[in-house]
């Protein structure tokens, strides 16, 4: 019994915090966000590649979940999580090549894919592909319609639980991001001549982000490590990771925008960049809802 | 990562596992005086088996089982539905006590029959006026001669009627600051300045006891840690408190979740949209509950203390706990209003959950403050 990172598991988590930070600072985000086409550069893009971080996944889903929680945490935009999908639903891809996967009409970074499969894992080609608006500004959306679609050659089951796991993932970097900027404001605000910390509907708050964040980083460790150990055990881990991790991406940034008052309601503060990710993770390879009729169904009810 | 036992992890396992289904006392008596007997000869029987001491160095008495092993060994206990034993503040709080502050004549002289049950203990640290803010208490114990002589108020003192030793805090210099004129004592139960009387509760039930203290006596030598040491001894017992309850406590969840399940299907409402997806989210925090309690038990026996998920525990349990028998008495309807089933009794006994052994508003502070490091108010 060892419920912690390895050895190997912690560097890749570190270095990968360390390069984010340097690489995708918040004035980069926003401006990736803003006004970058396909929201990442060919620089960063090659950079991932020469990481080997596109085939992280050969190494475990731990090591991917790791990842994908840094590049929540860091907000990073990138095709990494749409290419990673793809590659878990079956798609080949080659060295360098990004894939995109279509869900209910709509795919993320679609239009710089190499590679366009479906949730079944089948090839798309030959779709229109229509740029939409996207609630979260980080992430390029697209509309795909007609094409055609070939039968997928293997089996999704476990790849689309990996996606859901490593989504959950990146809710959980998002969360604690977003903890960890209402907890500095907590601090260093002040009004009636005190921090707003001092006041327990404040400081109780940031408490509750605490247990949400911790008990989804929980949930998310032991789907990925189930995902690659335990698989019987692995749909309904993954199922409350995705349920459990979907929530907290979403409830802390909201949580983090009433602690920050005013000022996180304003487009020039960062904050809504985290609350918009968790939003659309929460929605992203199924509804917290249908993973909960999930968790019913496979706990015997 | 593995979140799997080990061979001999696996082995131990079984081993308890065995020895419990050989053991088991069957369904436990309604009256509470039986009960009691019952878990003292079941702690009896552990002990023989040397594992009522699971976690104590074996010099003591004890099995000197790793953190793994004392977390199955619970998990095995709950599971199989196993009274808790009659000397559960003894063997949990009281013992590891001793074993961190007392002398050694403190040690041979308590430990045994903490451990074959023949003397039980209480805990006297809450007063009327001194809940939350524990260091506040006003029982006052004076210097007379090689004795100290004690007077005022406990409550909340569970198993005080069986109690041959009780662990007391009380203030023996009102001139220090709050912290630090505080003695840790081990009281004689058996003396006439010592009245205990039940406390009912919600449920009808008295679990817990008021203590009378008027002009008891406590030998000098009956201190533990120290004259005017007692705030650190009394946060060592509650440590302990915490820690050792964490496990129990998620098993009896995961229980509960069965037993939750199986009320939901006989009442007709395992198709019902809403139940199905209240019962799931409470599935999916006990298991974040379970999981929670071995990443502190990995931190512990990695870095000596839990990580922020430590701290977390027993806030998150009552919630759990709470919510539980709160989605039970929907689910029960029109019934619920009867009393005559075990979750109209669960839902009032989990109302104190969010209260007892540190209020959830009082542990929402310590993550606050010591975790997140935000500024004390």
């Amino acid at each position: 019994m060892n419920f912690d990172l390895s050895d190997d598991q912690r560097t890749i988590k570190s270095t990968a915090r360390e390069l984010l930070a340097a690489r995708y600072p918040l004035a980069e985000v926003r401006r990736l966000a803003l006004e970058e086409e396909r929201a990442f550069t060919d620089a960063q893009w090659s950079e991932m590649v020469e990481l080997g971080w596109p085939e992280i996944a050969e190494l475990g889903t731990v090591e991917m979940i790791v990842v994908a929680e840094e590049l929540g945490y860091a907000l990073a935009p990138t095709p990494l999580q749409s290419t990673w999908t793809a590659g878990l639903l079956g798609a080949s891809l080659g060295s360098g090549e990004r894939g995109a996967v279509v869900i209910d009409g709509l795919a993320f970074d679609a239009r710089s894919a190499d590679v366009l499969v479906d949730w079944d894992g089948g090839l798309v080609s030959g779709a229109s592909i229509e740029r939409a608006p996207a609630l979260d500004p980080t992430r390029r959306l697209f509309r795909v319609t007609g094409g055609e679609r070939s039968p997928a050659a293997t089996d999704v089951e476990r790849g689309r639980l990996q996606a859901m796991v490593m989504n959950a993932a990146e809710s959980v970097g998002v969360a604690e991001r977003a903890m960890e900027m209402a907890v500095a404001y907590a601090k260093e605000r002040k009004q009636f001549g005190r921090p707003i910390g001092t006041y327990q509907g404040v400081s109780h708050m940031c408490a509750q982000m605490l247990l949400e964040v911790e008990g989804a980083r929980s949930a998310v460790y032991w789907a990925a490590w189930a995902l690659d150990h335990e698989p019987e055990t692995a749909p309904l881990a993954s199922a409350c990771a995705k349920a459990y991790a979907g929530d907290a991406g979403r409830r802390v940034p909201r949580a983090a925008l009433q602690v920050h008052g005013g000022i996180g309601f304003t487009w020039e503060h960062d904050l809504h960049f985290f609350l918009k990710r968790g939003e659309a993770n929460a929605h992203t390879y199924g509804e917290g809802s249908e993973h909960r009729d999930r968790i019913a169904e496979l706990a015997g009810l | 990562m593995d979140l799997s036992l080990s061979p001999q992890e696996r082995e131990f396992r079984d081993a308890v596992r065995r020895w419990i289904e050989a053991n088991h006392p069957g369904a436990e008596p309604d009256s509470d005086a039986e009960l009691f007997t019952v878990r003292r000869a079941w702690q009896r029987a552990l002990n023989e088996r040397g594992w009522a001491g699971l976690s104590w160095p074996p010099e003591y008495g004890g099995a000197g089982a790793t953190l793994v092993e004392q977390a199955i060994f619970f998990e095995e206990i709950a599971r199989a539905g196993a009274p808790s034993m009659a000397n559960v503040l003894g063997l949990a709080m009281g013992g590891p006590t001793l074993i961190a502050h007392g002398t050694e004549e403190q040690k041979q002289r308590y430990l045994p029959p903490i451990l074959s049950a023949d003397e039980i203990w209480c805990q006297g640290f809450s007063e009327p006026e001194s809940g939350s803010d524990l260091a506040s208490l006003k029982t006052r114990a004076v210097r007379r001669g090689k004795e100290w002589v004690v007077s005022g108020q406990k409550v909340w003192t569970t198993y005080a009627h069986e109690a041959k030793w009780c662990m007391l805090v009380a203030r023996t210099d009102p001139e220090a600051p709050k912290h630090r004129g505080l003695t840790y004592f081990l009281m004689d139960m058996e003396q006439g300045g010592v009245e205990v009387r039940p406390l009912v509760q919600i449920t009808g039930e008295a679990e817990f006891n008021e203590l009378f203290i008027e002009d008891a006596r406590i030998p000098d030598e009956n201190i533990v840690g120290g004259e005017g040491n007692g705030w650190p001894v009394a946060i060592t017992t509650l440590m302990h408190e915490r820690a050792g309850l964490a496990f129990a406590l998620q098993v009896r969840v995961q229980v509960a979740l069965r037993e939750l399940r199986d009320h939901i299907r006989s009442a007709g409402l395992a198709g019902d949209m809403v139940v199905r997806r209240r019962f799931a989210q409470l599935h999916a925090e006990s298991q974040v509950l379970r999981l929670n309690a071995y990443r502190g038990l990995t931190g512990v026996m990695k870095r000596g203390a839990p990580g922020p998920e430590g701290s977390l525990g027993k806030w998150h349990w009552a919630e759990v706990n709470q919510g539980l028998s709160e989605l039970a008495m929907d689910v029960a309807g029109p019934n619920a209003v009867l009393a005559d089933g075990p979750w109209q009794y669960r839902f009032l006994r989990s109302r104190a959950n969010s209260i007892e052994g540190g209020t959830t508003e009082i542990l929402k502070n310590i993550v606050a403050e010591r975790v997140l490091g935000l500024p004390r108010a």
